[in-house]
């Protein structure tokens, strides 16, 4: 009886260590990790699981997702940019990258990586209650300006990106609302279903179940061209208002990594990107791919970064 | 009508392939939350991706199997080794442990594996009739409404002060000075951090938990390391004896309404639940100072009522779309991907889902049931094995424990620093669980105060106009009132015996 319970401990040792997650010469002959510095189960980590599923293949060797979390994104993008700089360790970079230097919480920027590319951007989106006496963009830019800081507009949390789109809908309108920081978007809506507050400013995907439902009503969202999901909500530049404003998420690896691994390894990701199942995965989840090559990522993130910062010292978050 | 769905639902579930399913997701579920470390919203996160290639039933029937198996799960290391092997099961080991010290741990586990059964099992049948109703009061909650709800829950501080009120309380204040460090919830700012970026969340919460509980316990064990001890006998039994379920009844039913409750309210679960669940049990027993020394009733109400939690949690998932806790945030995310999306549409369109998923949150409790059973003779066997080979075991356990959380040395680090705290608080009768119950409710009741506060405008009457928040506020201030009355005259109580009998020893 004491040997099957040493096995069964043995077993469960086993079962452990494996789910730690194993560590990362001509390339690639061993498996790549996919550093991922949000907790598993949200939803960067479910799209680093399906592009790394995908990316597999052409790469021809196995991809590892090592979350490492902690710190609002700091630990992960830190441990990403102290890696070796051999192309086995790859780093799925989020907005946070452009928040986190202005308060002086980390000491690099995206500037510090080489970028391989962009996968996806998600817009964010003015929503009120679906009773509210808000009808369009302009109902309520109006009475923030007669009733200045009454509104309440829930966010994901403090310096997060919906908290900062909502700062520049302020800048541009011309306005000033009362921010509400939540921790995380879910709970931002939840308060909104329940009436506690009269907007908010997270991404079509995550009211979008409230918004069908009948319960809530997008007003405008701050991007280029309306969602196809939602093709009747107009964008903030229909309605009159220049703001375009979105969160990312898109790959890169540690400084002076070697031109031909980062060739490879852009070739395997794309041509992951590009696959039936990652598609297909990424509909499913209301992803807005977007995906732009290493130049254009770059040039991207210059004017984001720069418009990030701006709001930033406006709601006096950075130092 | 709604049986009829059931029965669908029911008929869905119990194919062979689906029922095996939620059978292999309860066993795991059952041994990653025993583990110390990995929690049921990591195990639910890792196996995802293995639920993408499979049907939509069966896929979540398995979630919903390693979701209430590890909840349960995490109730066996508590009793045995003092380390709740998830959050939920923190409040287990005060009365589950000291059980165990009597040579009772069979009695401790029957009774847990039966208060979780009847508990998640009550659990899902609310949420099968009672979701649009329940799911209707838990939006009335905003942050006034956490803010009483986080109050209430620190006041049963006093109940779990052990011998010392004061004592109790410098733990409790010590939780929340350590549950302000991190970045600021509502500004931003770095505080106590000394500019480690793995203090920004504040200090993770299991590895605190492994390191004042487990460790601590290590630390003492290498004391007594070569001790011949007597080995106790455990008494093997499958169920709680009949004298035992009568005594804990009420406290179950009573237990299983909190923990559902509590769990339908987004941002609270069941960790929150089950301390409150404790509390309640604890002030209206009848021999309160019972409590804390093995009271089994003490083991009731916090399994009955976290596993109870599982089931509330799911209500405003799935019929408002907002996940009730960590782990439904994480299964809401699955039924999207898998093409669902919960939220009152979800009720319109695929209701033959809903119902399986109800049934199988059943099947779930039902398996999780035979699967505890069946276990715990080989869960008691632990005890058994010497000390000098056990402490070394469970040494190493809470190393790689702390550390997978995060993959992260830091953590481990950590851990240490609280075992030491902890050994120490032990050898000084300062009680632990305060601390924990501090470090769970501290950060909510902080940001809920200042998210109110933000939506007043600075206006503090928003606490006390508000009818379930005032209610909440004092019911709070009366639980605290009783309270400390209770533990005052128990005080005097052990104070007089003491002098009439001085101790030998400690």
């Amino acid at each position: 009886m004491k040997k099957t319970f040493a096995l069964l401990l043995i077993c469960l040792f086993v079962i452990v260590v494996a789910g730690c997650g194993g560590q990362a010469e001509k390339f690639p002959t061993k498996p790549v990790t996919l550093v991922v510095p949000w907790a598993a189960g949200g939803g960067t980590d479910a799209i680093a699981r399906g592009l790394g599923k995908a990316a597999e293949k052409p790469l021809g060797q196995t991809i590892t997702v090592n979350n490492v979390t902690g710190g609002g994104g700091a630990v992960g993008h830190g441990a990403g940019l102290n890696a070796k700089n051999d192309g086995y360790t790859v780093t799925m970079i989020t907005f946070e990258l452009l928040s986190l230097p202005p308060q002086k919480l980390i000491p690099f920027t995206y500037k510090d990586y080489d970028l391989l590319m962009r996968l996806n951007t998600d817009p964010a989106a003015l929503t009120v209650k679906a009773d509210s006496p808000f009808k369009t963009v302009k109902d309520f830019v109006e009475y923030a300006k007669t009733n200045p800081g009454k509104v309440n507009v829930g966010n994901s949390g403090p310096a997060s990106v919906w908290h900062l789109a909502a700062g520049l809908l302020e800048e541009k309108a011309g306005i000033k609302l009362n921010h509400v920081p939540f921790n995380g978007a879910a709970p931002a809506v939840t308060d909104l279903v329940g009436g506690h507050i009269q907007a908010v400013t997270v991404s079509p995907a995550e009211v979008q179940s409230q918004v069908k439902a009948g319960q809530l009503k997008m007003l405008a969202i701050m991007s280029d061209k309306r969602d196809p999901n939602f093709p009747d909500v107009p964008t903030f530049k229909e309605a009159g208002y220049d703001i375009t404003f979105a969160t990312w998420r898109g790959l890169a690896v540690p400084k002076n990594t070697p031109e031909n691994v980062k060739k490879v390894l852009a070739d395997a990701f794309k041509q992951g990107y590009d696959s039936p199942e990652f598609q297909e995965f990424a509909k499913k989840a209301s992803l807005g791919l977007a995906y732009a090559s290493a130049a254009d990522f770059k040039t991207f993130l210059d004017k984001t970064a720069a418009d990030t910062e701006a709001v930033m010292k406006k709601l006096n978050l950075a130092k | 009508m709604e049986l009829d769905l059931l029965l669908k639902g029911f008929g869905v579930v119990f194919q062979p392939s689906c029922f095996g399913l939620i059978l292999l997701g309860t066993v795991s579920g059952v041994l990653i939350g025993a583990l110390p470390g990995l929690t049921a919203t990591m195990g639910v996160a890792l196996l995802i991706p293995f639920t993408f290639g499979l049907p939509v039933h069966q896929g979540v029937g398995m979630l919903l199997g390693i979701f209430c198996g590890a909840i349960y799960g995490g109730s066996i290391s508590a009793i045995l080794i003092r380390t709740p092997g998830t959050p939920a099961a923190a409040a287990t080991v005060l009365d589950g442990y000291p059980l165990n010290q009597k040579g009772e741990a069979g009695r401790a586990l029957s009774m847990s594996i039966f208060a979780s059964f009847v508990g998640g099992f009550s659990g899902a049948l609310i949420m099968t009739f009672a979701s649009p109703q329940i799911s209707r009061v838990a939006l009335q909650f905003s942050a006034p409404e956490y803010f009483g709800l986080a109050i209430f829950g620190l006041s049963i501080i006093i109940s779990i002060s052990g011998n010392s009120i004061v004592k109790g309380i410098i733990a409790g204040f010590f939780g929340m000075l350590i549950s302000t460090i991190g970045l600021d919830p509502m500004a931003g700012y770095p505080r106590f951090t000394f500019g480690f970026m793995d203090l920004f969340e504040g200090p993770a919460f299991i590895p605190t938990l492994i390191g004042l509980f487990a460790l601590s316990e290590v630390f003492k064990g290498v004391e007594v390391l070569y001790k011949q001890e007597a080995v106790k006998a455990v008494k093997q039994q499958l169920l709680p004896s009949w004298t035992d379920i009568r005594k804990a009844w009420l406290t179950i039913v009573k237990s299983t309404f909190i923990g559902t409750f509590i769990g339908a309210v987004p941002g609270a679960g069941s960790d929150i639940s089950a301390f409150v669940a404790y509390g309640e049990a604890k002030r209206s027993s009848k021999h309160p100072e019972t409590f804390g020394k093995g009271e089994i009733t003490g083991v009731a109400a916090a399994e009955a009522a976290n596993n109870a939690c599982t089931g509330g949690a799911m209500i405003p998932m799935l019929s408002l779309g907002v996940p009730g806790d960590a782990v439904t945030a994480v299964l809401l995310g699955a039924l999207v991907i898998q093409g669902l999306q919960p939220g009152p549409l979800l009720f319109k369109d695929h209701i033959d889902m809903v119902y399986s998923i109800f049934a199988g949150m059943m099947t779930a409790n039902l398996l999780m049931f035979l699967v505890g059973i069946f276990g715990i003779r080989f869960f008691v066997r632990i005890i058994s094995i010497e000390r000098s080979l056990l402490i070394p075991i469970i040494f190493l356990l809470s190393i790689v424990g702390a550390y997978s959380m995060r993959n992260s040395l830091f953590d481990v680090g950590l851990a240490v620093v609280f075992g030491i705290i902890g050994y120490f608080m032990q050898r000084y009768d300062f009680p632990a669980s305060p601390i924990l119950l501090s470090l769970i409710l501290g950060p909510l009741a902080e940001s809920s105060l200042r998210r109110a506060l933000i939506v007043s405008h600075g206006d503090f009457t928003i606490l006390f106009t508000r009818p379930i928040s005032l209610a909440l506020i004092l019911l709070a201030i009366a639980s605290l009132i009783t309270a400390t009355i209770m533990q005052l005259k128990l005080e005097k109580r052990m104070l007089a015996e003491n002098a009439q009998q001085p101790r030998s020893g400690s």
